[in-house]
């Protein structure tokens, strides 16, 4: 019941500050502006440098859009997620608003919880509605645009950002600081991509997702079975730590 | 029975004991004065009592239970305000307290009834601005009364008026005292006249150590020290005071602001200066109009506590 209470807060909050507008807003700029980056992009060098690269520069496809899509997920989303989530727990802590919940029947399971499943529900609504928009504006330009690799590739991202959600949630819960939170996060995100560059790292571990979007998105074939299982474990595993650190700590 | 009950309670952060081996008892239906002086280890009495820290050694229990091992029991029991309470700043009064409520699975429509209720009494009702825009004293009001959304067998309030100005406190004072009799109320604070005004038991802390426990009265009576007794006559009061002054019970005499004719006078022996008293001042040839035994005040007492050590 308190969990429910607690979550129904969470998620009027996202609707009702700043957070409705940071995490959709970027995606909508991604999903307004890549399909006709990619269209122009090569009349816009051209423009630009005369004749010299235009005979060298094949003609923009769907793949281009679906890359400015890929490309934006793996990078500028991810690290506004990863910042925008920093003071999830150790902001309720630093405003006193932890110490009023917590002293009433929520557990801090509960509390932690919350925060992920709220983030989740944020980033699964705004970004499988982003990618349909996505889709929407290239077939204006390239209208045999498929939707399968679109769909794959946002979803291999998604769950790639359920792994930094839970590592962000994991030194929120045990900072204090909101920017040394995302500060982890981010050194996480970097490491990933450092392991990427090791074989067995990208086959076997969570690495091999970091560009596993860009890939799916222009309809090559990535086995991502053991990446796909080890980040969706590592997430499990990651949100009950963050738990557990969030129960050991005073408040 | 008692509603709190500590045994050897101690919080060590580092070297530094913040309690050290407090055993106390908040006896049920009592307003019941958490003194001690800035730091004394206040707030992590009540932190420990809450669950929200870990004590070092020794144990709590709140109605029977366990603070550490059955916080949901005594969360359900229990409203607590923070001495600096957090508000979600996009919520308006109203709505906080709704969620408060929530948090308990308060059915409707008691939750409406007892939102409604209380925002009357902490004087926010029809308030339609977010809590962002409130000032401290609307905060520690809307802090009382989401303390008191579960109808709560026990209030627990830390220093819940050092932040207000004369008017704030004197409202917020009145909301506790209107609780007398209806729950068990635990009042942390270093202001001694807010203690002496609304509370009926009181435990003293100084520096981790609980220093002594019990009523205001009987802590009045076993450590007032020297008693007062309050002098006043119908003229002369200067010839009065210096044959008073001349006694060897009398051990300082101060005069009374409102009253020209009447001085306050510290004595070491109440009996002796019973019997002296009325002599000397008929032997003067003025008339005594009062002759009044005061009560040390909580500041005294305190001050004999707490002060000697300083």
């Amino acid at each position: 019941m308190s969990f429910r209470a607690f979550l129904a807060k969470d998620l009027r909050e996202i609707v009702r500050t700043w957070r409705i507008w940071v995490l959709p807003g970027i995606l909508l700029f991604s999903a307004v502006t890549g399909p006709p980056t990619a269209r122009f992009t090569k009349e816009l060098l051209s423009t630009l440098s005369g004749d010299m690269f235009n005979p060298m520069m094949p003609d923009p496809t769907w793949v281009d859009s679906y890359a400015q899509w890929t490309k934006n997920l793996s990078q500028l989303v991810a690290f506004a997620l990863i910042i925008a989530l920093g003071s999830a727990i150790s902001g309720e802590k630093r405003t006193g608003t932890a110490i009023m919940v917590l002293t009433k029947p929520l557990t801090r399971a509960g509390f932690v919880l919350s925060k992920f499943v709220s983030t989740v529900v944020l980033l699964v609504a705004s970004t499988v509605l982003m990618m349909l928009v996505t889709w929407g504006v290239t077939l204006i330009w390239f209208p045999d645009a498929p939707f399968g690799p679109l769909l794959a590739a946002t979803a291999a991202w998604l769950l790639f950002a359920l792994l930094l959600v839970a590592v962000v949630l994991v030194a929120s819960a045990a900072v204090d600081s909101g920017a040394g939170a995302a500060g982890i996060g981010l050194g996480f995100f970097f490491l990933l991509m450092l392991a990427g560059i090791w074989g067995p790292m990208l086959r076997w571990t969570p690495a091999g997702m970091v560009n596993a979007p860009v890939a799916l998105g222009a309809d090559v074939e990535v086995d991502l079975l053991w990446p796909a299982l080890t980040t969706a474990a590592l997430t499990v595993v990651l949100v009950w730590l963050a738990v557990r650190v969030f129960e050991r700590r005073e408040l | 029975m008692n509603v709190v009950e500590t045994r050897d309670l101690t919080k060590l952060y580092g070297d530094v004991h913040a309690l050290d081996g407090v055993t106390l008892t908040v006896p049920e239906g009592s307003v019941f004065g958490f003194l001690g002086p800035n730091g004394a280890g206040k707030t992590t009495m009540l932190r420990v009592l809450l669950g929200l820290a870990r004590p070092t050694s020794g144990g709590a229990t709140i109605f029977g239970h366990d603070v550490q091992s059955e916080r949901d029991a005594v969360h359900a029991r229990v409203g607590f305000l923070p001495d600096v309470p957090g508000f979600y700043p996009w919520m308006t009064g109203a709505e906080f307290l709704r969620f408060a409520g929530s948090l308990f699975g308060i059915p409707e429509p008691t939750l409406t009834e007892r939102a409604h209720a209380l925002l009357e009494m902490a004087g926010l009702a029809g308030n339609p601005n977010p809590v962002g825009g409130y000032s401290r004293g609307m905060k520690q009001r809307l802090g009382i009364a989401q303390a008191l959304i579960n109808a709560p067998d026990l209030l627990v309030l830390d220093e819940p008026t050092s932040a207000l100005d004369p008017l704030g406190r004197a409202d917020v004072l009145t909301m506790i005292g209107s609780l007398r009799g209806r729950t068990t109320v635990l009042f942390s604070s270093h202001l001694l006249g807010d203690v002496e005004r609304i509370c009926d038991q009181v435990a003293v802390l100084d520096r981790g150590r609980l220093v002594v426990q019990g009523s205001v009265a009987e802590l009045r009576r076993a450590h007032g020290g020297s008693t007062t007794v309050r002098i006043a006559v119908t003229e002369g009061i200067d010839r009065v005071v210096a044959a008073v002054a001349a006694e060897p019970w009398c051990v300082r005499h101060a005069p009374v602001v409102d009253d020209g004719q009447a001085t306050d006078v510290v004595v070491s022996d109440l009996a002796a200066a019973r019997r002296a008293v009325p002599g000397i001042v008929a032997g003067l040839g003025v008339g005594l109009r009062r002759f009044d035994e005061l009560e040390a005040s909580l500041e005294e007492v305190f001050v004999g506590l707490v002060g000697v050590n300083r």
